[in-house]
């Protein structure tokens, strides 16, 4: 049977958004890539899961936010074992080029609850509707709003503390 | 989402920002050079799994015991025919090296009080889904214990808590298996105990209550969906448990329509003597999304989503705008016969003409239907029990055609309105005053089918806002 979706094509047309998607949810180039990676192996096993090319994007993203979420899982589990002077967050070498008013953010985005930090990317980067965002993570069109809320003001608490301390 | 205006809006603006900076620091030529995407070959086709596991059937000894008498008739020891048998690891991977991303366990495997460092050493492959050697000096005795485990790839092993499933005092190691290919996540857990020196992983009496992820239910599925019920596993205050949620619901087109709150049962897994993990009923709990509790008396379900109802509609003549996702503005204009006339923000137009008196175009669009470009329902204010759904495809807009188990209507013993979250609902009578709730999806280019989204009742059918549980 022909596969319903040119897994090849998709590959090429979509990695680097994916990547770039991946990378905001796991900090560091290389998981992002593993996680899209095994993205687009799942699909590759089960091309007859997307039926539609249009829907292979979204098919990809849940794929790929729930494969960065396995690897945050893991990383935090593994955090729980490491020796403090093992305790500092991944920093991707990259974000020393970031003005500072984004790296301010994009740290305090790493102190967020995963479902939390999830919900502000596909909102403000990958600009999804509510009922998109709520269809990717399998939750609630209100768990949605919800959490957006309270993120944006964990945020921002994240930030105030981070510059009070740098502060002191 | 806006929070308040102000502040709200400026953080919102800096995230946006923020992100957008970050991702974009990922350029195309930072990547790993394109690679086609291949099948990955399973593991148990790995030549050297298949060496490994035809080695560990030439070792497995037969039950191993945790008795200290040592003077066991060899007909009590040996297994019998029908007897789950533990299997001892394999002593290969000694030069493996340590897993990539892996941090090794601390857990008391010996039950001295002092724990052991338990490293993971992968078994080096090119997909990286070669096994794990478990290694670890005791610290009672000084000794090497090792172990084996397949856990889908090497690359991030760590362990959950350690538990004490049979409650001898020392620690079990407990690691997971993930299932990458499973949407919404999958897998299951494995535990490892220490007997006879070797770190022996314990067998499930029943593997398929202790699991995660979604589990169709057999011969419950449709050509459009299939019905699954919810499994997790977790470990709490050094116990193994799991759950698996009382009803099944409706999962396909990659949308899981399950209440935010639902009933689970659940078990605790204890480990016998004879290396078996057995389940024992650890009661009901109301499990939300992220939050849980004990069962009251005749826990159910939360109310499958049906209101609040969206009530606002455009007549002949009028205009609303859509901004989520695709923009569009959406008229109704009736130069001869009534038009549906879509304005994308791209500069796409697309009409379609309706056979219906008096239309009106909901204000929301159906989401739960179709969300990847323009999306409208059609009702009628002549004809009441007139529906009709269209969708964008490509710069034509197409009228679904409902297909599978239930009718698009609305009258009498079958309703059907459109959410203000955009779900496209219809509930059919059934028995007494239980009406079954249906969620409608696209399926297909021209499709759109039901899936099952529970029972409920109501105070006043005319008035969805009256829903409750029966």
């Amino acid at each position: 049977m022909e596969p319903s979706v040119d897994i090849t094509e998709l590959y090429a047309a979509h990695r680097l958004v994916l990547v770039r998607l991946a990378v905001l949810l796991v900090d560091d180039v290389a998981s992002a890539e593993d996680v899209v990676q095994d993205a687009f192996a799942a699909l590759a096993r089960r091309p007859d899961a997307v039926k539609d090319p249009s829907k292979a994007l979204a098919y990809l993203r849940v794929s790929v936010v729930n494969g960065a979420r396995s690897a945050l899982r893991r990383r935090r589990t593994a955090r729980a074992y490491a020796p403090p002077h093992d305790l500092s967050p991944p920093s991707p070498e990259d974000s020393a080029v970031l003005a500072e008013e984004h790296r301010e953010v994009i740290a305090a985005l790493r102190a967020l609850a995963p479902r939390q930090r999830e919900v502000l990317v596909l909102r403000y980067w990958s600009d999804l509707s509510e009922s998109e965002i709520a269809r990717t993570l399998d939750i609630g069109p209100g768990t949605v709003k919800s959490t957006a809320s309270r993120a944006l003001v964990a945020l921002e608490k994240a930030m105030q503390s981070t510059s009070g301390k740098e502060e002191r | 989402m806006s929070t308040t205006p102000g502040t709200g809006r400026a953080i919102e603006e800096r995230v946006r920002a923020a992100l957008t900076a970050r991702a974009e620091l990922v350029r195309p030529e930072d990547l790993r050079p394109l690679a086609p995407v291949v099948d990955l070959r399973s593991r148990w086709q790995s030549p050297w799994v298949l060496l490994a596991s035809a080695a560990v059937v030439l070792l497995v000894l037969g039950v191993v015991l945790q008795r200290t008498g040592g003077r066991e008739r060899s007909d009590d020891v040996a297994p019998r025919p029908d007897t789950p048998r533990v299997e001892l690891p394999a002593d290969v991977g000694r030069d493996w090296k340590a897993a990539d991303q892996s941090t090794p366990a601390r857990l008391d495997l010996d039950g001295d009080g002092t724990p052991e460092r338990v490293e993971f050493l992968a078994e080096p492959t090119k997909d990286f889904d070669g096994r794990i050697r478990l290694q670890t000096i005791l610290s009672t005795t000084g000794d090497d214990a090792y172990g084996i485990a397949e856990l889908g790839t090497t690359i991030g092993t760590t362990a959950l808590q350690p538990i004490d499933a049979d409650s001898d005092g020392d620690e079990e190691l407990v690691l997971w298996y993930d299932d990458v290919t499973a949407v919404g996540g999958g897998g299951y857990p494995l535990v490892f105990d220490l007997r006879e020196g070797l770190l022996v992983r314990a067998l499930v009496e029943d593997p398929e209550l202790l699991v995660r992820g979604d589990v169709p239910v057999p011969g419950a599925g449709t050509e459009h969906y299939d019905m699954v019920r919810i499994h997790h596993y977790w470990v709490e205050e050094g116990r193994l448990l799991s759950s698996r949620s009382v009803n099944a619901y409706a999962a396909g087109n990659m949308t899981l329509l399950r209440p935010e709150t639902i009933v689970v049962d659940t078990w605790e897994w204890t480990l016998g003597q004879d290396g078996v993990l057995t389940p024992s009923d650890a009661g009901c709990l109301r499990l939300g999304l992220e939050a849980q509790a004990p069962c009251g008396a005749n826990e159910v379900d939360e109310v499958p989503y049906v209101s609040p109802v969206a009530t606002g509609t455009i007549g002949i003549g009028e205009e609303a705008e859509f901004t989520e996702g695709y923009r569009f503005t959406v008229g109704l204009e009736a130069f001869a016969d009534p038009s549906v006339v879509v304005e994308g923000s791209d500069g796409r137009v697309l009409t379609y003409g309706l056979e219906v008196g008096d239309p009106r175009v909901s204000t929301v669009q159906p989401m739960s239907v179709f969300h990847d470009g323009a999306s409208l329902l059609v009702t009628s204010a002549a004809d009441p029990t007139y529906l009709q759904v269209l969708v964008q495809d490509g710069d034509e807009l197409r009228a679904l055609r409902p297909v599978g188990e239930v009718d698009l209507e609305n009258d009498g013993d079958v309703r059907t309105w459109l959410t203000q979250n955009g779900a496209l609902v219809t509930v059919v009578a059934g028995e007494g005053d239980t009406w079954q709730a249906w969620q409608w999806m696209w399926v297909s280019r021209a499709e759109m089918a039901a899936l099952p989204t529970g029972t409920v009742c109501f105070d006043d059918v005319d008035d969805p806002s009256t829903a409750r549980s029966c």
